[in-house]
């Protein structure tokens, strides 16, 4: 076991910069998972981890350990691909016992550690066949088989799961996390499925343009934004936002577009004591801290309703705000509403955050923009 | 036509594209072909069992003056057929595997480190393009200079390095199509990039790798331009150039010439008879996604 770290890691290719003064510290035995969309660097990072790739700046250690310079096999690491990358002309006991044949182990030992796996991966009735027929969740398991035989300091996984149906993705992210946590191997998940990292990871590092966005557990990431990139990746249906204004009016703040105005409260207000920034603000808020009230008052939006989809254990009511922009608003199942009615959405001042337009910095974490 | 016809092959009510696709016109276009190869080879078998006066005189198919069996004796006695099919046998193998020693690790190196850039690939086929006549005679001068004209390892080398080009275009394919996960897999999993090829590589195109070598084999056997130049000698003389030497004090001897022909063509075909059992085809497909 070992922890891995990323100390101001950059990867460039020719002059493309894919992976930027990446920081981050993955504990010894943590599950942890980088996470982003496609292009974002999380690829060119685990490439790095495992060796695959040179790293052009920074410093990759496991535990104290620098490893920029060893080879993959030296790493003690093994890797899960995105395609599996099963041997084709062996069969499922060699496929999984390949690492440790190319260790020369004795082959009492291989028979035995293979088997093992097997029976922990539910694979023994397919010891001798090829894996050529096999479905996407059996060359999955025999993928993972290969990976854990050996007992390695670190598992990568590069995107396990994304290339199965969704009815087997989501047994899939059970099993594979309550295997990975009997283990209790340090585990590093590379994927652009924020639900799985979500639903999997003890903590999560967001990138994005080769970026780290936010580095934190998945419901410090879900309420505490940093940005208004991981305000909108994160969470499903995606957070709204809309332009507005930072207004002062009697020592009080106000948030103002063309089409509302709401008083900003709480810790924002004291954020925004401190505010130096420009005053174009974004406001975002997520479809489950929204609601329909009868009254308009402080706090709400007035809006036409545009659409409306209904999912059985609630609603969601796609509003048209005065100047065209759209919200999407969570409410009771089934409720009834018709076309172009006029409602008023109440935003719950406590999980509305406030992002600076320019930098989109949610103003909370201003300072920490440099650290 | 409608769509529930679409599976049919045979299209209705149109009397060309029915008797096109009739199961009679395809046996015929069948036999028509399969006469136009095998009519030389029965026509070769019916010679080498015609008196030497009844090739001069006719030219029917069939022995006409009765069967003449001596032309196969004569074959072996008169020339050194099985000298020179023993020759013909170790360049064409021994060259075939100096060809796929240089051309597995040289073309898993174009394709995996891109040697050689856009202009190796390119190179390595226009050496192929080349009419081999343009090069006979420095070829014929470096041999000499290096002393290996009427050598077998001469012939070997040269044959060699000819079908090399042929070996890299047919690895290549195999080698592109093998996703680069599964190298990567065993890098990771403890073998470093040379034990990667030959343990992980080699076994998954080895289709690849038998295709390209009957072929270079085939090639071989058949080359006939090098061969003459380099060759002056019993010593090294390889089968085609053997054939060339059935003449007697009355010209060619075209019976015998068949029969040592005939014989000539068995070792090669038992040759690819052999290797065709490892072409075991899509070998590399299914341990990926897909």
């Amino acid at each position: 076991m070992a922890s891995v770290e990323f100390k101001n890691v950059c990867k460039k290719y020719g002059d493309v910069e894919a992976v930027v003064e990446a920081n981050w510290l993955c504990e010894d035995r943590e599950f942890f998972s980088i996470l982003g969309p496609s292009g974002c660097g999380k690829s060119s990072s685990l490439r790095m981890i495992a060796g695959l790739e040179e790293i052009t700046a920074g410093e990759i250690r496991f535990d104290d350990e620098i490893v920029n310079h060893l080879a993959p096999r030296d790493r003690n690491i093994a890797m899960v691909f995105e395609n599996w990358a099963l041997y084709p002309n062996m069969t499922v006991f060699d496929n999984i016992a390949f690492p440790l044949q190319v260790r020369e182990l004795p082959s009492s030992e291989v028979d035995k550690k293979v088997r093992r796996a097997m029976q922990f991966l539910n694979l023994e009735h397919l010891e001798n066949s090829g894996v050529r027929g096999l479905s996407g969740g059996e060359k999955q398991r025999i993928a993972i088989g290969r990976a854990i035989v050996r007992d390695p300091s670190v598992l990568i996984m590069d995107e396990p799961i994304s290339h199965l149906d969704a009815g087997l993705r989501s047994r899939m992210r059970d099993e594979l996390k309550s295997q990975v946590s009997e283990l209790g191997v340090t585990t590093l998940y590379i994927t652009h499925d924020q639900v799985e990292s979500m639903a999997m990871a003890d903590r999560i590092a967001i990138m994005n343009l080769g970026r780290i966005q936010q580095v934190g557990t998945p419901l410090d990431i879900y309420h505490n934004p940093r940005n208004e990139f991981v305000a909108g990746f994160i969470g499903e249906p995606p957070m709204n936002f809309a332009d507005c204004e930072l207004v002062a009016e009697n020592g009080k703040f106000l948030a103002k577009s063309s089409s509302f105005e709401i008083a900003i409260t709480g810790e924002n207000e004291q954020a925004l004591k401190d505010y130096k920034g420009t005053t174009k603000l974004r406001l975002g808020v997520r479809p489950e801290s929204t609601m329909l009230v009868p009254q308009s008052g402080a706090g709400t939006v007035s809006a036409v309703v545009d659409f409306v989809e209904h999912q059985g254990d609630r609603s969601f009511v796609t509003v048209k705000l005065s100047n065209g922009e759209i919200f999407l608003v969570e409410a009771e199942s089934g409720v009834e509403l018709e076309i172009n009615e006029n409602v008023n959405v109440k935003l719950e001042e406590e999980y509305t955050h406030y992002f600076d337009a320019e930098n989109g910095l949610n103003i909370l974490f201003l300072d920490e923009e440099h650290d | 036509m409608s769509e529930q016809t679409l599976p049919n092959p045979m299209p209705q009510g149109n009397v060309v594209s029915r008797i096109m696709y009739s199961r009679y016109t395809r046996l015929i276009l069948i036999l028509v072909f399969a006469a136009s190869v095998l009519l030389p080879i029965v026509f070769m078998a019916t010679t080498s069992i015609k008196q030497p006066i009844e090739i001069r005189e006719s030219g029917a198919i069939l022995p006409t003056r009765g069967i003449f069996t001596e032309n196969w004796g004569r074959a072996f006695a008169n020339v050194p057929l099985v000298r020179y099919l023993f020759n013909s046998t170790v360049v064409a193998v021994t060259s075939t595997l100096l060809a796929l020693l240089i051309a597995v690790p040289a073309t898993y190196s174009i394709v995996r480190f891109r040697t050689g850039g856009m202009v190796l690939p390119s190179l390595i086929l226009g050496t192929y393009v080349m009419p081999p006549i343009v090069v006979s005679i420095p070829i014929f001068m470096m041999t000499r200079i290096a002393g290996l004209t009427d050598t077998l390892f001469g012939l070997i080398l040269l044959h060699g390095m000819a079908n090399l080009p042929v070996a890299v275009w047919l690895i290549d394919s195999y080698i592109r199509s093998l996703p680069v996960e599964l190298e990567q897999a065993a890098w990771v999993d403890g073998y470093g990039r040379f034990e990667t090829l030959l343990k992980v590589v080699i076994p998954l195109i080895r289709p690849g790798i038998v295709s390209a070598g009957m072929i270079c084999m085939i090639l071989s056997w058949n080359e006939f331009l090098f061969a003459l130049i380099l060759t002056y000698s019993d010593v090294s003389h390889t089968f085609p150039i053997g054939i060339s030497r059935y003449e007697g004090e009355h010209g060619l001897q075209f019976g015998e010439m068949a029969a040592a022909a005939l014989t000539g063509i068995i070792p090669i075909y038992l040759i690819v008879l052999f290797f065709q059992r490892y072409l075991v085809e899509g070998l590399t497909q299914g341990g990926v996604r897909g």
